[in-house]
C-alpha cells in the first residue's frame, strides 16, 4: 500500500513543483494553473458542478431513505433498497452513454414528444453542465440513499412514538430526531458524492462535452495531448487539495463519536 | 392523518420517479441491444441477435473481455487474501496506531480513481516500468482493498473472542486457530467479497485508462468505441454485463445475509 499509494501522491507533489523544461523547484506551475483562463475556469466549474450534484442529491435521497426506512413495510424495505441500488452493478460509462441516447437532439424524449403532440422540440440539454450535474445527481442520489438508510435504521422506533406521545408532528420528529440522529450517515454520503463528482471523468465527456471541460478531462487531455506531466502534476495536487478540504466534516465526525463514548 | 397520508403518497411518487430515471437508460440499452437499425434512433426497426454474434465473433471484444477477466480475478483474489490478513490483525489486535492504521487503510475510499491512475503512472514510469495490465492490476487492487477490509473487518469483529482464546489454552497455535475457527467462519463472506471486488474491478475504466497501453481491457474497448463512431454492438455488451454483475451482486448480497 505505501509503495503503490503514498509515493505516487509524493511524487506527483513533487512533479508539481518543477519546471517542465529545466526540472528545477518552482512554484510556477500553480501561477501558470491560475493565470490561464481556462484552467481556472476548469477548476471553478468543477467545484460548482460538484455542489450543485451534491445539493440535489441530498434533496432527493433524505426523503427517499426516509421512505425506505419508515413508510415501506418490514417486508419490502431490503426490496425497496436492492431495486435502488442494484444499478450500481452496471457499467457506468453505458448508462451515462445511453442518457445520450435519451436526452440528445435525435433522442428518445424528442421523439416521445413529437409522437404524441406533434411538435417539434429541442431540447438543448445535451452537452451542457447541467446535464452532467443530472447524470452524476443519479449516481449521488443512490450512494447517500444507502448510507442514509443504514444510519436512519438504527434510530429507535420509541423515540419516534415519544415524539408523538408529546404531542409531537411530523416535521418537530424529522428535525428533532431523524435529522440529527442520520447525520453520519448524511455526512460521509455527501462527502463520497463530492469526491466522486469531483474527480469523475465519464459522465462530464460522455453528457457534459468538451468544450466546458472539468479538472478531470482538462487533466487526461494535457497528459494524452501534449504530455505536460508537471501542468497535469499540478492539477492533480489541487484535486487533492479540494479532497483534503471536503474531508473536513468527517474528522468532526470522528471526534464527535470520540466523545460520546 | 390527511396531512401524513399527502406526504406518504408524495413520497411513493418520488421513489418511483427515481427509480424509473435510474432504470431507464438500462432498459433503453437492452431494447436497442436488438434492435436492427445502425443508427440509435427511434423508431425501432426489427429485432435481432447480430449486435450478440458481432461480440462473440469480434476478435477486439474477446480479447479485452479475457484481459479484464484476468485481470480482475487476480485482483480481487490478491484483494481478498490480503485483506483478509490485514482485517484480522485490525480486529484482534491492539497496538499503538490501530487507529491511525484503520483510516489509513480506508484513505482510498476518499481518493478519485482518477488520482489513483494519474499518480501511479507517473510513479511507476519514473521508476521505468512500462504501462501493462500487471500496473492495472496494482492500481485496481489499491482502489478495492478498502472495501474487502470493511468488509471482511465487519464479519470477523462478530465472532466471539473467546472461541479463539479457548483454541489457544488448548494448545493450537496462532495460525492454527486463524485457519480453523477464523476462517471457515468468514467463508462466505470471503466468497462475498471476492465477487464484490470483482465486479468493481470488472467495470472500472479510469484506472485502467492510464495504466495501460496497448492490452486493453473490456470497459476501455467499450470507451474507445463510444467516442469513436457509434458501434451497436455495445448495448449488447453492455447488456451482457449488466444481467451478469447484477446476478453476481446479487449473490454477494446473499452471501452476506447469510454470513
Amino acid at each position: 500500500m505505501t509503495f503503490f499509494f503514498i509515493f505516487p501522491v509524493f511524487h506527483t507533489l513533487r512533479l508539481s513543483f518543477l519546471d517542465s523544461n529545466t526540472g528545477v523547484f518552482t512554484l510556477n506551475n500553480y501561477f501558470a494553473f491560475f493565470a490561464k483562463d481556462i484552467f481556472y475556469d476548469s477548476f471553478f466549474r468543477t467545484l460548482k458542478m460538484s455542489f450543485f450534484v451534491i445539493f440535489f442529491s441530498v434533496i432527493l435521497a433524505f426523503p427517499l431513505a426516509y421512505f425506505i426506512c419508515f413508510v415501506v413495510k418490514k417486508k419490502f424495505r431490503t426490496l425497496a433498497l436492492l431495486i435502488l441500488v442494484a444499478p450500481f452493478w452496471t457499467s457506468f460509462t453505458i448508462r451515462a452513454f445511453s442518457w445520450q441516447l435519451i436526452l440528445s437532439d435525435k433522442g428518445l424524449v424528442t421523439w416521445f414528444v413529437n409522437k404524441v403532440t406533434g411538435y417539434e422540440i429541442k431540447l438543448n440539454f445535451l452537452y451542457s453542465m447541467n446535464a452532467s450535474i443530472f447524470g452524476l445527481t443519479l449516481f449521488g442520489v443512490m450512494l447517500i440513499t444507502l448510507l442514509l438508510f443504514n444510519s436512519m435504521i438504527t434510530i429507535d422506533k420509541r423515540l419516534l412514538e415519544a415524539n408523538s406521545d408529546l404531542g409531537g408532528n411530523k416535521f418537530t420528529e424529522i428535525k428533532n430526531i431523524i435529522l440529527p440522529l442520520s447525520l453520519p450517515g448524511l455526512i460521509i454520503g455527501t462527502v463520497l458524492t463530492f469526491i466522486i463528482a469531483v474527480g469523475d471523468y465519464a459522465v462530464p465527456t460522455l453528457l457534459g462535452g468538451g468544450f466546458k471541460p472539468v479538472l478531470a478531462q482538462l487533466m487526461l487531455s494535457t497528459i494524452k495531448g501534449t504530455f505536460d506531466l508537471n501542468t497535469a502534476a499540478t492539477m492533480a495536487i489541487l484535486l487533492v487539495i479540494v479532497i483534503i478540504i471536503a474531508c473536513i466534516p468527517l474528522l468532526s465526525l470522528i471526534k464527535q463519536i470520540r466523545f460520546e463514548k | 392523518m390527511k396531512n401524513f397520508s399527502l406526504l406518504n403518497n408524495f413520497l411513493y411518487i418520488l421513489f418511483a420517479t427515481i427509480v424509473s430515471l435510474i432504470y431507464l437508460p438500462i432498459l433503453v440499452m437492452i431494447v436497442f441491444s436488438f434492435n436492427s437499425s445502425k443508427y440509435q434512433i427511434m423508431p425501432f426497426r426489427s429485432f435481432t441477435t447480430t449486435w450478440y454474434q458481432r461480440v462473440i465473433t469480434d476478435s477486439q471484444y474477446i480479447e479485452g473481455l479475457s484481459n479484464s477477466l484476468i485481470v480482475s480475478i487476480s485482483v480481487s483474489l490478491f484483494a481478498t487474501l490480503l485483506a483478509f490478513f490485514c482485517a484480522y490483525s485490525l480486529v484482534n489486535s491492539n497496538f499503538k496506531g490501530k487507529s491511525f492504521l484503520n483510516i489509513f487503510f480506508l484513505t482510498p475510499l476518499v481518493v478519485p480513481l482518477i488520482l489513483i491512475g494519474i499518480s501511479l503512472r507517473f510513479y511507476l514510469s519514473s521508476k521505468g516500468y512500462e504501462p501493462s495490465l500487471f500496473l492495472v492490476a496494482i492500481g485496481q487492487s489499491i482502489f478495492v482493498m478498502p472495501l474487502a477490509i470493511l468488509n471482511l473487518s465487519n464479519r470477523m469483529s462478530q465472532i466471539p473472542k473467546n472461541l479463539e482464546e479457548a483454541a489457544w489454552s488448548l494448545g493450537s497455535s496462532r495460525l492454527r486457530s486463524m485457519f480453523e475457527i477464523i476462517l471457515p467462519s468468514c467463508k462466505f463472506s470471503l466468497i462475498a467479497t471476492f465477487i464484490l471486488t470483482f465486479t468493481f474491478a470488472f467495470d472500472e475504466f479510469i484506472i485502467a485508462y492510464f495504466l495501460t497501453n496497448f492490452s486493453i481491457t473490456l470497459p476501455i474497448k467499450i470507451w474507445t468505441s463510444l467516442v469513436t463512431g457509434f458501434d451497436p454492438a455495445i448495448n449488447a455488451i453492455g447488456t451482457i454485463v449488466f444481467l451478469t454483475s447484477l446476478t453476481l451482486g446479487i449473490i454477494s448480497q446473499l452471501l452476506f445475509l447469510k454470513k
